[in-house]
C-alpha cells in the first residue's frame, strides 16, 4: 500500500473529466512539501493553436537567450546590484547556538559610526543553529559587518541534536513539541507484505543515506527595499516569484499590498529556495521602514548556508522480494526525511518501479536543531531514485539479469513502453551492447575500471490558470509582450518573445520583453516545473488576440475581411493571395496613437504534463585511488512541445551537471558535539567543477503534446546513475552519497578481503 | 575584517624593522606579512588573525626573481605559482616543482599565490577556519578533529593537532632537498626547508615552521638534480580545484634499470612534509615493478594511525607512491 501524497504518475483522475474539460497534474509546493494534484481545466481546443511544428520559424527552433549578452557582459542587473541614492546595507546577525535564549546588547553596535540602526529579529529563542537573531544597517558593507560584530550576544545554550542520530538517541534533547522522530503514515499493518517478502525466491536489501544539499545559488538571498516613508515602495527581490513579495512586504512596511511593487529583473538562481521575503526581506523592510532609506540585505555566503533552506536528506531502509524471474513481489522500506525543524519533502518510495508488488513503507522524519528543507528542484524525487535505482540493480545482480532486463520485468504495463524505448536509446548512446558487465559488476583486478549505470524520472510539470498577459503593439509598429512572471535563468524572457514575434511573423528582436514587475499581469511563482506550460500559453493567446485585432484594422486597408488575412514575415497579407499585402509599419501606423493592446489568458489545450526520462552514465574507477571520473552522461527525455530547443537541452545538461555534483560531492557537514556548521563557504562544501563534467548527450522524444515544464526531471536520475556505474566498474555500492573516493577505497578493501 | 594600518616597505631591512621581536610570541601576529594574499584575506575575513598592521612585501625589488645556475634554482618567495609552473627549464630539471606548483588551486590562485605563501599558509582544517571552534591550533585546550570528523585529517605525525601541511610545493621542494633562507632582524640565516616545517608535538603547536616573530622567508635554493627524474602526483577529491587528501613528490635516479637514489615525501597525510627515508633507502638497489612499490608503500606508511574518518588514506598513499614510481620507471 503506498503512502498518501505519494502517487504514481499513473494514476487515474477522480472522475472522467466533464465536457468541455481535462484533467492534468501539476505539482504544488506549499511550505516546500510538494504535492501532486490532479486539476480539471478547461479544454477549450477553439483559442489559437501552436500549429504545425515543421512551419515554426522560432518557437521548437534553437535560439540563444535575448538575455544572454546582457548576462555574460555584466549589463543585467541582479537585484543585489541594485544601487539606490542614500541606500544603506544591511547584514544579519546568526545564532551561534543551536538550541536556546539569547540576550541581546545592541548598544555597542549602535555606538559606532555610520552604523544607522540595528534591531533584534526574534525574541530570543533559538531553536536552530544559524537562525537570525539581530541585524544592522550602516552606510558600508563594511560597517554593517563591525556592527553585527559589536553586538554583545549572551547565550543561554540547551542541549541540542544537530544531527538525526543524535536525535533519534534515547533522552535526546527535544526540537518541538511534536517529537523528534515522527511517523507520517498512516498504514501500521505490514502483514501482507511480510507474508509476499517470506514467500519471495530472493530477497534483497539495503540502506542508503543521502545527504542535505544545498540549493548554493549563486545569488544569495535578499532583497533591496526601496521604502522612503510615504505610500509606496518598491522591492527588488532575488525571488522565484514576483508576487509573494508585494504582500509580505506590505505587511512590513505598514503599506497595502498594491502600494508595494516588486521588481526581479534578473536573478541567481533559486532552485526552489526563494518563494517570499524570508526572514531577511522582513528584517530589510523594518531597516527600511526605522530609516526611511532605501536598505540593500543579500545574505553572506555563510548565512545562505546556515538558514536559506536546503534539500531534506534522508536514510532509506529498503527489501525487495523477488520471484524466480526477477520479478519484484514485495517492497518492505522505511523511509525517514531529514528536514531540521521541518518535515521535509516526500521521498515518494517505492519511485516508479515495483508497481504491480506489495508495498509497505513506513514514512519517517527526523527533525534537528538545523533550518527546515525546503523545495528542491525536483523534491523528494533525487532522494528516492537514488535509493530504488541501487535496489534495481542489486536485484539483477542478484537474479543475474541484465541491467535493463530487470526494469522491463519491473515496470508497469503503461510505462514499459516509454521508458524501455528511452533506456534502450540510451544504452545505445553510451555503448551498452559493447559493455561486458551486464548482470554482474566487474570485479578482476584491473588498475582502470568503467562501468555503466542507468536511471529514470518522470515530473508533472503541468501548468494553471495564474498569468495574465499583455501584447502591446504601438503606432510605430514596435511590440511588447509584458508579464509579471520571473526568468530563473531558464529562458522565460526569450520565449515570451519568441512566441510574439512568431504569431506576429516578426524577427525576434522586434518584440521586447518585460517581465519581473508586479505591475504587470499576475505569474504564478516558477515552482514544480510549472512556469512555461502555465505563461506561454498565456503570451500565445496575448499574441494571438494582439494578431485579431490588429486584422480588424488592417483589414479595411486591403479591402477584405478579418479572417482572410494571414501573416507573412514582415507582412500582413491575403490568406488565398499574399501578393496582396501590406507591410508591418504600414499596417501599424493605421493603429490610434493608444497603439493596441491586448490580453491573454491560460489555455489548457497548449499545455500538457507528464514527462518521463532515462540516463545514463559511464564511469571509470582507478581501484589504486578510488578516483572516479565520470566520462559520459546521456539522457533521453520525452517533452510535448519545445518552446526553444537550446534553452530545454541546457536545462537537462544543467539537471545532470547538478545531479552529478549531488552525487559525487555535495554534503553539509556538522559538527554533532560542537554544534557547529564545518562546511558553510564554497570550500569546503564542494561542487563540481569544470574538469568533473564528462561528455554529454541529450536527445529529445518530440511528442505531440503541448507545453510542459522541463526543470525537474533533468535532475532525479544523474547521480543514482553514477552511483550504479560505480558499482558495476569495480563491484563496491557506496551506500552514502556523496559517493567519494575514500568511501570506493574502503570498500575495495572490503572486497578484497571477502577474496 | 578588523581594520589595520597597511604599509608597503621597499627593502628587506625595512619589513624585518616593522616586524616584532625574535622574542614577541604572544604578540607576533599583530603584524602579518602579506604576498599574494590568497591565504591571507581568508584569514582576516574570517577573523582568524586580526593583525594591527598589514606588510606587503611587494614593494621589496628582486624578491620575485627565479634564477638558475648550472641546473640548481634560486626561488624567490614571491615568485608566482604561475611562473614555476610554466618555466620549461624548471619543468625539465625539477619536474616534481613545476607540477606541484601547477597542481595548486585554480589558475587565479597561481596567477596570484607566491612560493612564500604557499609555503607559510596555514592549516585548512575545517574547525580551525571555523572562528567559533578555538582547537589547541588555536590556542584552545582541545583539538577537535581528533576525536571529531577528521576525514581530511593526519594518519601520521599527529597530536596534539592534527593538522595536514596543506602545501602542495612543500613536499616537493623537500624531496628535492631545498634549503630556505631566512631574513630576521639580526640577519640572514638558511634551514633545510625539511627541518623548516614543525611537527605540532616539537614546535609551537600554534605555528607549522621555524620562523621567529621577526623572520620572513626570502628565497628558496634547489640544489641541481641532474640524472634524476621526478613528479609530484596529487590525488584531490574534485580535481578542478581542491587541496590534496594525499600527494607524492618522488625523484628516482636510475641507473642500469636499478635504482640509484631516491626521494620519497608524501603530502596530505602528517602535519609536515613526510619524508620516508626508510623507503628511499629500500629502493635503492630494486627495480621497479609491483612487488618494490607494495614494499616501498608499506614503508612509507609505517606507523600511520589512522582516525575514525580517513583509514582511506592508507591505500590512497600507497596507491599514489604505486603511480610515481610506475610513471618514473616507464617515463
Ligand atoms: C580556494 C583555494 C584553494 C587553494 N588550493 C591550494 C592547493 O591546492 N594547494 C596549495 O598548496 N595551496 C592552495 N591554496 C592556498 C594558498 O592560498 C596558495 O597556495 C598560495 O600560494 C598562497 O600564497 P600567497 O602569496 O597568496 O600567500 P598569502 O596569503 O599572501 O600569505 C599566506 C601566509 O603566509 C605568510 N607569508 C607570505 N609570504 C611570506 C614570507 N615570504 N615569509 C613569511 N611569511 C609569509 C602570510 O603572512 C600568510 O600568513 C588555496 C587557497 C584557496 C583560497
Ligand atoms: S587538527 Fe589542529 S587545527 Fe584541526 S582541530 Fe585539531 S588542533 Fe585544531
Amino acid at each position: 500500500m503506498a503512502l498518501e501524497p505519494l502517487k504514481f504518475q499513473d494514476e487515474k483522475p477522480p472522475r472522467p473529466a466533464a465536457p468541455g474539460k481535462k484533467w492534468i497534474r501539476v505539482t504544488k509546493a506549499v511550505n516546500g512539501i510538494d504535492t501532486e494534484v490532479w486539476e480539471e481545466v478547461s479544454d477549450d481546443a477553439g483559442g489559437p493553436q501552436w500549429g504545425p511544428r515543421d512551419q515554426m520559424r522560432l518557437v521548437s527552433r534553437a535560439i540563444p537567450r535575448v538575455d544572454g549578452p546582457d548576462k555574460v557582459s555584466g549589463r543585467a542587473m541582479y537585484s543585489s546590484d541594485m544601487r539606490l541614492p542614500g541606500m544603506v546595507y544591511a547584514r544579519v546577525l546568526r545564532s551561534r547556538v543551536p538550541c536556546g535564549t539569547v540576550k541581546l546588547d545592541l548598544e555597542a553596535a549602535k555606538a559606532i559610526p555610520g552604523v544607522l540602526a540595528v534591531i533584534a529579529l526574534n525574541n530570543g529563542n533559538i531553536d536552530w543553529l544559524g537562525r537570525p537573531i539581530a541585524a544592522v544597517a550602516a552606510t558600508t558593507p563594511e560597517l554593517a559587518e563591525d556592527g553585527l560584530r559589536a553586538i554583545v550576544a549572551t547565550y543561554e545554550e540547551q542541549p541540542f541534536a544537530v544531527t538525526p542520530e543524535q536525535s533519534a538517541a534515547e533522552n535526546a534533547p527535544k526540537v518541538n513539541s511534536r517529537g523528534n522522530v515522527r511517523t507520517l503514515s498512516k498504514n501500521t499493518d505490514s502483514s501482507e507484505v511480510d507474508a509476499a517478502l517470506g514467500k519471495a525466491a530472493k530477497r534483497v536489501q539495503g540502506t542508503w543515506k543521502i545527504p542535505v544539499q544545498h540549493h548554493a545559488s549563486l545569488e544569495t538571498h535578499g532583497v533591496v527595499v526601496d521604502y522612503r516613508g510615504g505610500a509606496e515602495a518598491t522591492i527588488y527581490a532575488s525571488t522565484q516569484g514576483t508576487f509573494t513579495i508585494p504582500g509580505d512586504a506590505a505587511g512590513r512596511l505598514g503599506l497595502q499590498g498594491g502600494q508595494v511593487t516588486a521588481v526581479v529583473e534578473h536573478m541567481g538562481g533559486g532552485f526552489g529556495s526563494k518563494f517570499g521575503m524570508g526572514i531577511e526581506g522582513d528584517a530589510a523592510c523594518q531597516l527600511a521602514k526605522e530609516l526611511g532609506r532605501p536598505v540593500h540585505l543579500m545574505l553572506d555566503r555563510a548565512t545562505e548556508f546556515h538558514a536559506a533552506g536546503n534539500r531534506s536528506g534522508g536514510e532509506h531502509t529498503l527489501e525487495a522480494g523477488l520471484d524466480d524471474k526477477g520479478q519484484i513481489v514485495a517492497i518492505k522500506g522505511r523511509v525517514t526525511r531529514h528536514g531540521g525543524v521541518g518535515q521535509g519533502s516526500g521521498h515518494p518510495i517505492p519511485y516508479i518501479y515495483g508497481r504491480d508488488a506489495k508495498v509497505f513503507v513506513e514514512d519517517r522524519c527526523i527533525h534537528t536543531h538545523t533550518d527546515s528543507s525546503r523545495a528542491m528542484r525536483g523534491p523528494g524525487h533525487p532522494q528516492a531514485s537514488f535509493s530504488m535505482e541501487a535496489l534495481m540493480d542489486e536485484c539483477a545482480y542478484a537474479s543475474g539479469l541484465d541491467l535493463l532486463e530487470i526494469r522491463r520485468i519491473n515496470l508497469a504495463d503503461n510505462r514499459r513502453e516509454l521508458y524501455m524505448r528511452q533506456l534502450e536509446r540510451c544504452a545505445a548512446l553510451i555503448g551498452w551492447d559493447k559493455h561486458p558487465f551486464k548482470n554482474a559488476p566487474d570485479l578482476s583486478k584491473s588498475e582502470l575500471k568503467v562501468g555503466i549505470g542507468f536511471a529514470i524520472a518522470r515530473w508533472g510539470g503541468g501548468g494553471n490558470g495564474q498569468c495574465k498577459v499583455e501584447v502591446r503593439i504601438a503606432q510605430d509598429g514596435s511590440v511588447e509582450v509584458l508579464s509579471g512572471t520571473q526568468d530563473l535563468g531558464t529562458g522565460t524572457r526569450t520565449y515570451c518573445a519568441s512566441i510574439v514575434a512568431e504569431e506576429l511573423g516578426l524577427e525576434l528582436g522586434a518584440v521586447r520583453p518585460r517581465i519581473g514587475r508586479s505591475t504587470f499581469g499576475s505569474a504564478n511563482a516558477s515552482g514544480g516545473s510549472t512556469t512555461s506550460p502555465s505563461l506561454s500559453p498565456s503570451v500565445k493567446h496575448a499574441a494571438h488576440n494582439a494578431r485579431l485585432a490588429l486584422f480588424e484594422k488592417v483589414a479595411p486597408l486591403l479591402g477584405v475581411k478579418p479572417d482572410e488575412l494571414a501573416v507573412g514575415l514582415g507582412e500582413i497579407h491575403v490568406a488565398a493571395k499574399p501578393s496582396q499585402k501590406i507591410a508591418w509599419k504600414d499596417a501599424c501606423a493605421a493603429l490610434g496613437p493608444a497603439g493596441l493592446s491586448a490580453q491573454g489568458e491560460w489555455q489548457a489545450h497548449l499545455a500538457s504534463s507528464d514527462v518521463g526520462g532515462a540516463q545514463a552514465a559511464k564511469v571509470q574507477v582507478d581501484t589504486l585511488t578510488g578516483e572516479i571520473k565520470v566520462l559520459d552522461m546521456v539522457a533521453v527525455q520525452n517533452c510535448g512541445l519545445l518552446l526553444n530547443r537550446m534553452a530545454v537541452k541546457s536545462q537537462l545538461q544543467g539537471g545532470m551537471v547538478q545531479a552529478l555534483s549531488y552525487g559525487l560531492f555535495e554534503e553539509r557537514v556538522l559538527d554533532p558535539d560542537l554544534g557547529l556548521f564545518l562546511n558553510a563557504n564554497f570550500e569546503d562544501y564542494k561542487i563540481a567543477g569544470v574538469r568533473e563534467i564528462p561528455r554529454m548527450q541529450v536527445e529529445f522524444e518530440d511528442d505531440p503534446r503541448g507545453v510542459i515544464g522541463m526543470a525537474e526531471a533533468a535532475v532525479i536520475p544523474g547521480h543514482s546513475a553514477i552511483a550504479n556505474a560505480v558499482r558495476n566498474a569495480c563491484g563496491v555500492r557506496v551506500f552514502d552519497m556523496p559517493v567519494t573516493a575514500d568511501k570506493v577505497l574502503v570498500g575495495l578493501e572490503a572486497l578484497r578481503k571477502k577474496g | 575584517m578588523k581594520n589595520f594600518t597597511y604599509v608597503m616597505p621597499t627593502s628587506l631591512e625595512q619589513v624585518v624593522e616593522l616586524l616584532p621581536g625574535p622574542r614577541d610570541l604572544k604578540t607576533r601576529d599583530r603584524v602579518k606579512v602579506l604576498a599574494g594574499g590568497q591565504d591571507l584575506l581568508g584569514e582576516l575575513k574570517e577573523h582568524l588573525v586580526e593583525p594591527e598592521q598589514v606588510v606587503n612585501l611587494k614593494g621589496v625589488p628582486g624578491l620575485a626573481a627565479l634564477t638558475q645556475q648550472a641546473g640548481a634554482w634560486q626561488i624567490g618567495a614571491l615568485a608566482t605559482l604561475a611562473a614555476l609552473e610554466e618555466n620549461a627549464a624548471l619543468r625539465a630539471s625539477h619536474t616534481l616543482v613545476a607540477e606541484a606548483a601547477g597542481s595548486v588551486g585554480s589558475t587565479q590562485i597561481r596567477n596570484q599565490g607566491t612560493v612564500g605563501g604557499n609555503l607559510c599558509q596555514r592549516p585548512r582544517c575545517w574547525y580551525y577556519r571555523h572562528e567559533q571552534a578555538v582547537c589547541i591550533k588555536k590556542g584552545g585546550a582541545e583539538c577537535f578533529a581528533y576525536g571529531g570528523l577528521n576525514k581530511y585529517n593526519a594518519i601520521l605525525g599527529g597530536g596534539p593537532s592534527y593538522i595536514v601541511h596543506p602545501s602542495d610545493l612543500a613536499p616537493a621542494l623537500v624531496a628535492a632537498g631545498a634549503t630556505a633562507l631566512i631574513r630576521g632582524k639580526k640577519g640572514e640565516r638558511t634551514v633545510e626547508l625539511e627541518r623548516f616545517f614543525t611537527l605540532p608535538s616539537e614546535g609551537a603547536v600554534t605555528r607549522e615552521n621555524v620562523l621567529a616573530p621577526d623572520e620572513v622567508l626570502v628565497r628558496v635554493d634547489v640544489p641541481a638534480m641532474a640524472g634524476w627524474k621526478s613528479t609530484y602526483v596529487k590525488f584531490r577529491e574534485r580535481s578542478s580545484y581542491d587541496f590534496a587528501l594525499a600527494a607524492v613528490a618522488a625523484a628516482l635516479r636510475i641507473e642500469g634499470g636499478k635504482v640509484a637514489e631516491a626521494r620519497l615525501v608524501l603530502g596530505g597525510v602528517a602535519p609536515v612534509p613526510w619524508r620516508c627515508e626508510k623507503a628511499e633507502k629500500a629502493l635503492v638497489g630494486r627495480k621497479i615493478d609491483a612487488e618494490t612499490c607494495r614494499v616501498v608503500g608499506e614503508l612509507a606508511l609505517e606507523g600511520a594511525e589512522p582516525l575514525a574518518h580517513n583509514a582511506y588514506k592508507l591505500p590512497l598513499a600507497k596507491g599514489l607512491i604505486t603511480k610515481a614510481l610506475t610513471k618514473l620507471a616507464t617515463a
